[in-house]
This record gives structure tokens, sequence and C-alpha cells, in this order.
């Protein structure tokens, strides 16, 4: 038996850190990577927004009904849970708000690609196409309605100039590296090799980065 | 509705980010675990040391129920070992951050801790996930960096947010002066700021791929982000179309060496004359 495994048997509670502490730690790095990047993320897998949507509103219920009870002991109790309860709603808030404000930006761009698509979750999905739909109308009724038909298209391609906005892929970001990585980086004048140790910081293009964060050898910062 | 912030985090969010270490209180009163959304927290029994993110503790501070335990890195003598290694030992890169939390369990001797914990209950998914989820290496603000059996001698990520709260709430918590304390961090906030300043004032002409800033700290990346990320995209719009050229003479370079070298025989200047 491998050691690892005596030792759980013996602790359990040592080498395990409990679901609500991941769910925070989730939270909080999916915050910093959804403020950090040009281009929208994938909505985070494994249902973490059911489960925290869940037990934000289970913790509302709590709060209302601690406040009833007016007993000073429970009464702190109650200003501590207030406060992780804010601070949780400002993180799902602030996540929220930055995926519509990146969707809001690039409309077309999003619902239009299949795999961008997926990105989204349905309320989000829901949300740009009704977007799109309203603004399209307001478009056709101001002006688009007065042009020739030809060229009443919002997501013309000729030319060889796309009328969709694309967010700009090679942005900076700041990573860092979880692992000992070797980055193939492009720039300017030269294209580079970085290898990076645990830890570091590095700044590089968000289209270098990419593969790196998906895997999860790197974080951004 | 929609966040009008460009991206990258701005100083209020990393203080707010900040507030998630932890750190290590001794509390004056007794107070029950409380069941919060972020895990349970210790039950506070005076006068053993309890380990509470950083916002919980600086509220019970504030309201007279616990002391805060300023971590070892905090010390004058370990800022001061700090500040000479940035100004004397190596003036151009950052001091290194603080290694990996050590294997070996404080509380109970001759334990040691997994490297990886692992997340999945079930034993026998454990060997195939414990190397490959990504979610088992910690990072900040989720490293014990802050807490009072930190390392001394090194400057964790959010060194600059958690020493400013300590010595604004808990002031009369930490090992000398806070007068003292604050007047080492503000030499060490100034040779820090000159290093990032000489260090983009190098990126003029920046046609490099990648930069490393190893051992920043989290505020000092929020100041010059803006800076930073505008100076590279910057020049990377100004040299768009020189790189384009460039990459695509590498593809014929390429593309050239594969055909054998006929790449540039057949060119239409040549009239074979």
């Amino acid at each position: 038996m491998d050691i690892d495994d005596i030792l759980r048997e013996v602790d359990p509670v040592l080498h395990q850190i409990p679901q609500e502490t991941r769910d925070l730690q989730d939270l909080t790095r999916a915050w910093v990577a959804e403020r950090s990047t040009p281009e929208l993320l994938p909505w985070p897998s494994n249902g973490l927004f059911e489960r925290i949507n869940d037990k934000i509103k289970r913790q509302i219920e709590k709060v209302e009904e601690m406040t009833g009870d007016m007993d000073p002991k429970t009464n702190f109790a109650l200003i501590v849970i207030q406060t992780e309860l804010e601070r949780f709603k400002y993180l799902v808030r602030s996540f929220l708000r930055t995926r519509i404000a990146k969707i809001d930006k690039h409309l077309l761009h999003y619902i239009s690609n299949d795999n961008l698509r997926t990105r989204m979750s349905q309320i989000e999905e829901a949300y740009a196409r009704r977007h799109q739909l309203l603004l399209h109308n307001h478009y056709l009724n101001s002006f688009l309605g007065t042009f020739p038909p030809a060229m009443q298209n919002l997501n013309d391609t000729a030319g060889n100039i796309s009328m969709i906005d694309s967010p700009d892929l090679d942005s900076a970001v700041f990573i860092r590296l979880l692992k000992d990585a070797e980055i193939e980086c492009h720039g300017v004048d030269v294209d580079g090799v970085l290898t990076g140790k645990e830890g570091d910081i590095v700044i590089l293009r968000w289209s270098d980065a990419n593969g790196l964060v998906e895997k999860g050898d790197a974080e951004l910062v | 509705m929609a966040l009008p912030l460009p991206p990258g985090l701005t100083q209020n969010e990393v203080a707010f980010l900040a507030e998630m270490e932890m750190v290590t209180v001794v509390p004056r009163q007794r107070l029950d675990s409380i069941d919060l959304l972020g895990g349970k927290t210790p039950q506070l029994r005076p006068p053993h040391r309890a380990q509470l993110p950083l916002w919980l503790a600086l509220l019970l501070k504030k309201q007279r129920r616990a002391n805060i335990v300023p971590p070892a890195w905090m010390h004058p003598a370990s800022l001061a070992e700090i500040i000479h290694r940035e100004t004397k030992e190596d003036p151009e890169a950052f001091s290194p951050p603080p290694p990996p939390p050590s294997r070996a369990l404080y509380s109970q001797p001759g334990t040691a801790r997994r490297l990886n914990p692992s997340y999945v209950d079930d034993f026998t998914q454990t060997q195939q996930n414990s190397q490959q989820d990504p979610n088992s290496i910690l990072s900040p603000p989720f490293l014990p960096s802050n807490v009072a059996e930190s390392p001394a001698g090194y400057l964790p990520y959010h060194w600059l947010e958690v020493a400013e709260a300590l010595l604004t709430h808990a002031g009369d918590d930490m090992p000398a002066p806070a007068g003292e304390v604050r007047s080492l961090l503000r030499d060490l906030v100034e040779v820090r700021a000159a290093k990032m300043r000489s260090s983009t004032s190098a990126l003029e002409g920046f046609g490099d791929a990648y930069l490393t800033l190893r051992g920043v700290g989290a505020m000092e990346l929020a100041e010059n982000r803006a800076f930073l990320a505008g100076l590279v995209d910057g020049v990377r719009k100004i040299g768009a179309s020189a790189e384009a050229t460039r990459r695509e003479e590498e593809e014929e370079a390429r593309r050239g060496g594969d055909y054998g070298g006929d790449g540039d025989e057949d060119s239409d200047e040549d009239m074979g004359l």
C-alpha cells in the first residue's frame, strides 16, 4: 500500500480540502482569469455555478432566520456570515458582469461561431441572441432599412475584411506558472522559447498563454 | 450592467483578493465554528492560535475579540535582509518568491503532508487524478504565506496589501514599533518601484516575445499593469506589418528549403536571357 493511502486512512481530514473551500478557490481563479483575458473563457464546468448559487440562496435564508433571533452570541455569527455573503456575491457579480461586457463587445463573433457559442452558459446565450435581435431591429428601423438590400448585411465578409469584430487575441496578459514549462512565444522581432520555472510571472501574448492556461500549467494573474 | 473596466485587475480588486489570505490570530474570546460559504471557520479557544482569512481576522481585531500574529517576514530584521538583497545582491531582478509550503507538519511532528492533496473521495481514482488535477496546485492567495509560520526573508505575492492592512488595524501587535516597520516597508516599496521603472525603460523597442517578472508583488503588478500591457500592445500594433512580412519570409524560406531550393529560381524578373 502506498504511504499516502495509509496516511489517508489514519486521518482522512488531514489530506483533503473540503468542497466549499475548493469551490471558493475555483470561483476566485475563474474571476481573476475572466478579468484578465480579452476573450470569453469557457463557462466553468462541473456545476460550479449551480452549486454556488444554491449555497448563496440557502445562506440568505439562514441570515433571514438568524436576524429574528436577538441573542447577542448569534448576533456576531450573523455579522460574519453577512460579511462573507457580501464578499461571495461581489465575486459572482463581478464575474458575470465581466462576461457580459465581453459578450456585448463582440456579439456577432460569439453567436456566429459554434465553438464559441458553447463557451457561454444558456442564459448568456439567450441574452446575446436577444440583444443582437434588438440591436439589429433598431439598426434596421433607423438607417439600415434605407440602404440597398445588397448592403444590409451585418456580417459581410466580402473584400477580405470581416465586418464582425473579434477580440484581439494577441494582447498582452500576465500569467503565473504553476509548473516548470517551456513555452513557445511569438514577438515582433523574434520568436523565443521561454524556459519558465514554477512561480514565474511572465507577460506574453494571450494566444501563446492560452494553451497553458487551459492545461492548467499556468494561471492568469 | 456590464463591467466597464479594461482587462486586468484594478488595485481595489487586488486588495479584495489579498483579504482572502490566511493569517494567524490569537483569540481573546471563545467563538464556535461558523458555517461559512467558503468552509467552516476553526473553533476559537483562547489562548490557542488559529488560522483565519484576513478579512475575518481584521473584523475580529476591530471588535477586540482577537489579536493578529504578524507573519515572520514582517519582522524588521527580515525586512532589512530583504532590502539588502534587493539593493546589493540583485539590483536587476526582484527578490525570489517564498518556497512552496513545507511538507513537514508543524503541529504533528513526524507526519508529512501530501504535496498535492487529492480531491476525490473514491480511493481508486486518486492515483490517476492526483497527478493531473490542476486544482491541486495551490497558489496565492490560497498559499499559507502570511501565517506566523511562514518563512522569513521572502516576500509573498500579496506582501504590500497584507502589510498595510496589518499595520493600519493591528499596529500594536507588531514585533517592533509600527513606525519602524512602516519606514522599512516604504524603503522596500521605493526600491522595487525603481526596479519596475528601470525594467520598463529597458522595454523600449521591445521586440522580444516575453518578459519575466519573477518575484513581483500583486499591488506593483496592478499599478504597472496598464502601462506595461499598453506598451507591449502598442509595440505589437506598430510592428504588426513588419512582423507579418517577417513571418512570410520565414515561411517562404522554409518552403523553399522543402522544395530543394527551387523557391528563388523561378523569378518573374528572370527573363531567361
